[in-house]
């Protein structure tokens, strides 16, 4: 046992860390949320050649082959600076066509993928807005060599940038909600598909994407016929915890400031710092800090190894959905009104919270999966 | 990041587990976990009989330097403590084993080692903490039982308090004021000392439910050799403080909750309410889930704890956290679990009782965590001056 970061991901880590704050100021990010965009596609590019987008992409499809948990130390460091744009997006579109995908689709995607040059999201919430496969009716349907999807998916993240949506469709009813799922990769730019941005509170550009007769090819299904849904559960676990790992960064951010900033803060001709009022708050953040990260590295050490760990990782994402919000929410508290301003930093992560517990599933959906696994029948 | 164990390792989880489960069968009634080793003979004599079955394999020195009988390494130890953990089994002292143990081998003379570590690690003398006082809690330094030196004795007057197990513990250590003179933290010195010696009365505090784990402990004229003591004299302090460090990883309690979870996981299974499992209650199942989430953390945070220790890097934030952390969560469990049987949440160890009594017993018993070994908030500040940089208080 040895809980220590390796030498790799100490480098990456600090070249992350280097990189994103001479890169991507909060001037940027603040420009980006009220961009059209909402993303960078100059430190996009830079961050290709850095090899984030094939960081787990094998080296033989031209990624860098690392492994899942290198893959957690960048987002931590991303989680902490806070990079809008859709690198989660096409990661974890990326697990899916690594899990599923033909070596024709392999070969392909991922080497572009790796290289920058694509944009991937993922559209699987719809209308009623739940992560389970009962959600799943847009529906595909056989025509020739050809299917057609018709409906409307919510909650895709980036796909008014995207090159490709993978749409998880219904393609058979049955009283089992799970089967009957297919994925299809589909050209974002299609006929008959439609793009609107939703407003939220993240500004992090969920959209509506309309499907209406879209013909997509059979070569194109990711997986098979009728049995996506496994897949998709893979995603969401790989998700949530990637997730995690962006949301400890910012909440190591969140403790950082305010720490910082009760240091500097005088009140009653001392530092607000030096109040135990304070004080045991601050430790409580810290606290919670750390039991979220080892929680975190464990989940994602065992994922790395391949060993099963859907508990894990749904304990990891229940748990870290309630520690983000509530740091954030204290970060904010114990700046005091400074922090409610737009033109302050600690908003950024305080909207985001949110944004982060809602993202592969909310707190209770991921404890009804840790129910079902502590043995509660 | 490996938190993968050895073959070796593993091979030793095994039979730390073996022999628990084994040990686990021969618990009698009246042992219903740690505490009540102070409150019943049978249970004492339980305690005594798995010291001595620890003794023999070596494990009540996991560890320590060959030269003092040692084997294994820290790591050993965190495994051992699971599976005592996990089983609900005594017969590692507390005090002796896992606080004072440590501290020899780190700050005692060669004499005071040899002489007091092999009685340790054979299971034969047990030991309790003589620190707080009437007026000293939190703020410890500010002790007044005195020591004063007498040709080759110290002449121990005054009282302790809050020490646990003091009516079975065959030895104390305790901190005493050597030198009243002497400016604060600079005043006290460690003490070894027999509990049979003249002088010395200990009566039991009935605790909040009318059970008896603590004592306080009153020194009339205690005469001690002067030898026996640990550090330098006068600088006590620093022995406080360097035991204060060992043992926080709370791995035992945190496995001895993970088998309570189990446990009441298999009762919401098998017992129905309403016509149906209480298991299919989303309520139950929400609650119950949050717990082992916070559980799951809890053991993540050990093991970090645990895998400083081990590489000589101890992180006073980190133990302080996880003390915090584990503690906390027993007492939302206590209430969580309580509140999940019901009624029946009220009654004590009886035919009535469900899983034996043990979480109307929990429900106080967690003040036991919460408010020993540095209440969470002494634990608070530590994590804010020490780890955060902030302001002492004035």
């Amino acid at each position: 046992m040895d809980l220590r970061f390796t030498e790799t991901q100490e480098i990456l880590k600090k070249m992350a860390r280097d990189f994103l704050t001479k890169e991507c100021p909060k001037t940027l990010v603040r420009k980006l949320e009220q961009s059209e965009e909402g993303y960078s596609p100059e430190v996009w590019r830079k961050m290709a050649e850095l090899g984030w987008m094939g960081l787990i992409i094998p080296e033989e499809y031209g990624g860098m082959g690392y492994t899942f948990q290198d893959l957690v130390v960048l987002l931590e460091e991303i989680g902490r600076n806070i990079l809008p744009g859709p690198l989660i997006a096409t990661i974890t579109s990326t697990f899916l066509i690594l899990e599923a995908g033909t070596e024709e689709q392999k070969k392909e995607l991922l080497p572009k993928i790796a290289q920058g040059e694509l944009i991937l999201t993922t559209a699987l919430l719809e209308d009623d807005g739940v992560f389970d496969a009962s959600g799943i009716t847009v529906k595909a349907t056989p025509k020739g060599d050809d299917f057609v999807i018709n409906g409307t998916k919510l909650f895709v993240e980036m796909a008014h940038v995207a090159n490709h949506i993978i749409c998880i469709t219904r393609t058979k009813d049955g009283i089992v909600t799970e089967k009957g799922i297919t994925l299809f990769i589909v050209d974002a730019k299609a006929t008959g598909i439609s793009c609107e941005v939703m407003p939220t509170i993240a500004a992090d550009k969920l959209c509506e994407v309309r499907f209406k007769n879209v013909t997509v090819r059979k070569k194109n299904m990711l997986g098979k016929i009728d049995e996506g849904w496994p897949i998709v559960e893979m995603m969401l676990r790989k998700g949530a915890i990637a997730k995690c790992a962006e949301s400890l960064g910012a909440i190591e951010t969140c403790v950082e400031m305010t720490v910082a900033y009760s240091k500097e803060r005088t009140q009653y001709e001392r530092p607000i710092g030096a109040f135990q009022a304070l004080q045991h708050k601050m430790a409580d953040m810290w606290t919670a800090m750390e039991t979220s990260r080892y929680l975190i590295y464990e989940a994602a050490w065992m994922e790395s190894e391949g060993l099963p760990c859907a508990k894990e990782a749904s304990m990891a994402k229940a748990y870290v959905n309630e520690v983000y919000k509530d740091t954030a929410k204290w970060a904010v508290r114990l700046h005091g009104a400074i922090a409610t301003s737009a033109d302050h930093d600690i908003p950024f992560y305080y909207r985001r919270s949110k944004a982060a517990d809602i993202a592969f599933g909310g707190t209770d959906f991921h404890r009804e999966i840790v129910a079902q696994k502590i043995g509660l029948a | 990041m490996d938190l993968s164990l050895t073959d070796e390792q593993k091979v030793r989880k095994q039979e730390f587990n073996d022999v628990c489960k084994e040990l686990e069968k021969k618990k009698p009634p009246s042992y219903l976990g740690f505490e009540t080793i102070y409150e019943y003979d049978e249970a004492w004599e339980y305690n005594l009989y798995c010291a001595k079955e620890f003794a023999k394999k070596g494990w009540l020195a996991l560890g320590w330097p060959p030269e003092y009988g040692g084997k294994g390494d820290m790591m050993d130890r965190v495994l051992f403590a699971e599976a005592r953990g996990y089983y609900g089994i005594p017969g590692v002292d507390i005090f002796g084993v896992q606080m004072l143990a440590p501290t020899l081998l780190q700050a005692a003379s060669e004499e005071i080692k040899r002489e007091f570590l092999p009685p340790i690690a054979r299971g034969e003398v047990m030991w309790c903490e003589l620190w707080s006082e009437p007026n000293a809690g939190s703020d410890l330094a500010s002790l007044s039982t005195t020591a004063i030196k007498k040709g080759d004795e110290y002449i121990i007057n005054g009282q302790k308090t809050w020490n646990t197990g003091a009516l079975k513990a065959d030895w104390g250590f305790g901190v005493f004021k050597t030198d009243p003179d002497a400016r604060k933290h600079h005043n006290m010195t460690f003490i070894l000392h027999d509990m049979k010696l003249p002088g010395i009365t200990i009566r039991p505090i009935p605790y909040l439910d009318g059970h008896a784990p603590y004592c306080e402990v009153y020194f009339d004229d205690v005469h001690v050799p002067a030898k026996n003591i640990v550090g330098q004299e006068h600088e006590g302090w620093a022995v406080v403080n360097l035991l204060a460090g060992f043992e926080r990883s709370g791995i035992n309690e945190i496995m001895s909750m993970i088998r309570g979870l189990e446990d009441l996981v298999e009762f919401c299974n098998k017992t129905k309410r309403h016509g149906q499992p209480l298991a299919k209650n989303s309520l139950v199942r929400n609650r119950l889930a949050e717990l082992a989430c916070g559980l799951e953390a809890a053991r993540a945070l050990a093991y970090r704890v645990a895998d400083l220790q081990n590489r000589n890097e101890m992180s006073l934030m980190d133990a302080s956290a996880g003390k915090i952390f584990f503690s906390e969560l027993g007492e939302r469990f206590a209430f969580l679990a309580t509140d999940i049987l019901g009624p029946y949440g009220q009654v004590k160890t009886s035919r009535w009782a469900p899983l034996d009594g043990v979480w109307e017993r929990m429900f106080h018993e967690h003040f036991i965590t919460t408010v020993s070994m540095g209440t969470n908030e002494i634990q608070r500040n530590i994590i804010a001056w020490y780890g955060l940089g902030l302001p002492r208080m004035r």
